[in-house]
């Protein structure tokens, strides 16, 4: 080996350090893209699948859980741990963020875990909860968030859910997808996945659902109350043992 | 101004260093007091003001994003070239591109700063920023490849410094980092959905998010320890040799490491496990360089006594080992388990970057500004006292977050005699009030010895010239 | 993309990593620390940073 090759020679050197900064991560992720393992597979007992996307309104939510910048403080990822388990329940499955464009897992927990925050407390909470968050719960921390109250901007949802489409997140286009979702996840989940019903159905889970306290109007506190709701709601954990996830890990 | 004059060998571009060196004592103020802000607002969340602009959620990433990209950012830029210029012998190629990343840079930590008060975030940390910007950054960082290779390629000294090693890989994983992490599909001109979910989405977060430290805020660092330590304190570098081994063994381990961020979630066992015994095997090249920074001043210990600036740069590398110490600690899954998701990650991560990053720059600089200026510094009393507000401003931060970090996972896993939780969250939360008091103030303290830094350093500016080329 | 599998299971990915990082860690201590005359060249160039003084003194 020629001994000053290395420092001397720029393009060998660069080459060397690609080479030594991209094993570790290729080691690690590219498996995670192959193999099916890591993501559990949660089926209810006629073979439909528990975790769904969400729907257009629920997806709306998330967006707005994200632009807020919720995830530095909140954490969605319940550890294997027996005081996790009380304070909030089953331990997260990968399964139950395999539709999350992108994760919320987060990494502080300055609030409490909100991946089984869903049906935990009312839509009134919610909304009290976020306008002014020590009304409710003293000694919070949490900004106040009236500005949820504004009407939520509808216009711009099927754009969404087709870029999600494209990243692999089953909305249906067309009548053939429509059916695969039937089979998959079936009729009544597969209807609100529909992007030509984006819109429609958007506005009809916000009024039929009431999340914010108000039928006439969409807002913005319709679409997070809906997503807060549906956190940790997907997988019915009485279906099964916890030694099928174990073999997961 | 220099760049106007007839290019001959012995001169370097030095107007791209300056203004780098400026906006890196800017964007130091800026991010510090954005920081100083939002911490208050953990204390007192009345400061929120019921405005969307201003809440932590979305002040968080205007933080990080101006003082890792802003401060940081710039501060690599002033020193990488700065230093390929003077251990190559040669002026940095392409003024033009230089000037470019110079303005490409500042326009993106702006953009960025303005998009995520407005609400725009990809929601993965430290990789907030819209995918317009996410194109502008990747477009300003080839140039800045270019820029550097091109200048290494035209240089007259044979050897290539080690610094200059330490950019390199830097400036490579940081393109790799950023491109692999932020790949996503747009639905606005504004939106995008990444392309990765859940587990691998989260994967491929943390593999940025944990060398973005490792090569942005370590590597990069350390390649301006191994120019300014040696210089400032007029004696070579311990062992060159051991530079060697610092460089390879630590860019190779530290790839390895960056799922220790999900330890316990989702993710297949195997992968954590990997990941905290190449976080443990990391200490060894760390500890190695900080040795090599720390001995480079054997045989002239006095100097710690007589130069302010080398006590900076000897005081950064012991934050450098400690938390390189603490990091390997805290990436044991039983440690993790308590550590995670408390206020020890935040406080891990701030004695990294104001005792390592921030006091390694303060040094650089104080070096750098008389001599880009040709002129002397002003005061070195108000070096030895900025010295003193980042030391106590630093331990008022990291004592409080360790101590409420145990204090809080202890709490979370309390159980009363009956097998129930002892307590409920919001009693956590109540019990962390002082503490957040205390860090606030910490931050505020070592902003106001940023703030004396930049008095000290205008003043030193303005009795200076640029006329003079060295 | 079959082969990648191999690396999925951590029995082989334990070895591997260990294989790997020791082999390129002992060849590099071998090349900094095998021949006295290496050594030398090494350490000279810890001088770099300051072979440009002469160059500012003729600057000013």
């Amino acid at each position: 080996m020629k001994h000053d090759k290395i420092e001397r020679n720029i393009g060998l050197m660069l080459v060397l350090i690609l080479l030594a900064i991209s094993i570790g991560g290729l080691v690690e992720i590219v498996p995670l893209f192959f193999i099916k393992d890591t993501v559990e597979v949660v089926k209810t007992a006629d073979g439909k699948e528990m975790v769904r996307p969400y729907t257009p309104l629920e997806q709306r939510g998330r967006d707005i859980y994200i632009r807020e910048g919720c995830y530095l403080c909140h954490s969605q990822m319940v550890r294997p741990f027996r005081d996790e388990a009380l304070r909030y329940g089953h331990y997260s499955l990968a399964a139950e963020s395999k539709y999350d464009h992108p994760f919320q897992w987060g990494s502080k927990r300055t609030g409490p875990d909100l991946a089984r925050v869903g049906g935990k407390y009312s839509n009134d909470w919610h909304v009290k909860h976020l306008k002014d968050p020590r009304k409710v719960v003293e000694g919070s921390v949490m900004p106040n968030y009236p500005w949820l109250m504004d009407p939520l901007d509808t216009s711009d949802i099927a754009a969404r859910m087709k870029a999600l489409r494209t990243v692999g997140v089953p909305y249906s286009s067309g009548e053939e997808e429509y059916q695969r979702n039937v089979q998959t996840f079936g009729e009544e989940v597969a209807k609100t996945l529909r992007i030509e019903d984006a819109e429609a159905n958007l506005k009809e889970q916000a009024q039929t659902g009431n999340y914010d306290g108000n039928k006439a109007d969409v807002t913005e506190m319709d679409a997070m109350v809906a997503y807060l709701q549906v956190l940790g709601t997907m997988v019915d954990f009485k279906q099964f043992d916890d030694d099928y996830f174990a073999t997961f890990r | 101004m220099a760049t106007t004059n007839v290019v001959t060998g012995g001169q370097y571009n030095y107007d791209i260093v300056r203004k780098f060196t400026i906006m890196t004592l800017v964007w130091g103020v800026v991010g510090m007091l954005v920081g100083v802000y939002i911490a208050s607002e953990l204390a007192y969340p009345f400061l929120n003001l019921d405005l969307p602009y201003i809440t932590f959620g979305r002040l968080r990433p205007v933080h990080t994003g101006a003082v890792i990209f802003g401060f940081g950012g710039s501060a690599l830029f002033a020193t990488s070239y700065y230093i390929v210029q003077r251990t190559c012998q040669t002026r940095l190629f392409a003024g033009g591109l230089a000037s470019f990343t110079f303005w490409g840079w500042q326009l993106i930590i702006v953009l960025a700063a303005l998009g995520h008060v407005l609400g725009l975030s990809q929601g993965r940390e430290y990789a907030e920023m819209a995918w317009p910007v996410d194109i502008l950054i990747a477009v300003v960082w080839v140039s800045y490849a270019v820029v550097y290779i091109g200048t290494v390629m035209k240089r007259k000294e044979p050897h290539i410094y080690v610094a200059n090693w330490f950019y390199l890989a830097f400036i490579l994983a940081t393109a790799l980092l950023h491109i692999f992490n932020n790949l996503a599909v747009p639905f606005s001109a504004t939106g995008s959905y990444s392309l990765f979910s859940g587990a691998q989405d989260a994967m491929t977060q943390w593999w940025y998010g944990h060398n973005a430290v490792g090569f942005f805020l370590t590597a990069a660092f350390l390649g301006m320890m191994y120019y300014f330590v040696p210089k400032q304190a007029g004696r070579p570098i311990y062992s060159y040799r051991l530079s060697i081994i610092h460089f390879w063994a630590l860019i190779f381990l530290y790839m390895w490491a960056g799922t220790h961020h999900l330890h316990w979630t989702a993710i297949p066992d195997w992968t954590s496990t990997l990941a905290a015994t190449f976080s443990i095997m990391l200490l060894l090249p760390s500890w190695g360089g900080m040795i090599n920074g720390i001995m480079t001043l054997s045989g002239a210990w006095d100097k710690l006594r007589t130069d302010p600036i080398i006590r900076f740069m000897i005081v950064s590398l012991s934050f450098y080992g400690m938390s390189t110490f603490e990091g390997p600690m805290m990436s044991l899954k039983d440690v993790n388990a308590l550590s995670h998701y408390t206020d020890w990650t935040v406080g891990h991560v701030h004695s990294g970057a104001l005792g390592w990053v921030a006091m390694i720059s303060f040094g650089a600089l104080y070096h750098l500004i008389p001599r880009l200026w040709n002129t002397k510094i002003f005061s070195e009393k108000l070096i030895n006292v900025h010295f003193w507000l980042a030391t106590i401003g630093i331990l008022l931060y990291i004592v409080p977050m360790w101590i409420s970090g145990i204090m809080q996972g202890l709490m979370w896993r309390a159980f009363d005699d009956f097998g129930n939780l002892q307590y409920g969250f919001i009693e956590t939360v109540i019990e962390m009030h002082p503490y957040y008091v205390f860090r606030a103030l910490g931050g505020t303290v070592f902003l106001l010895g940023m703030v004396v830094m930049c008095y000290n350093m205008a003043v030193t500016i303005r009795s200076g010239n640029t006329r003079a080329v060295a | 993309m079959e082969w990648l599998m191999w690396f999925t299971h951590f029995e082989n990915t334990k070895p591997l990593a260990l294989v790997i990082f020791f082999t390129v860690f002992c060849a590099v201590l071998f090349y900094v620390f095998g021949s006295d005359r290496r050594s030398q060249r090494l350490e000279s160039y810890k001088d770099i940073p300051f072979l440009d003084e002469h160059q500012d003194a003729k600057g000013k």
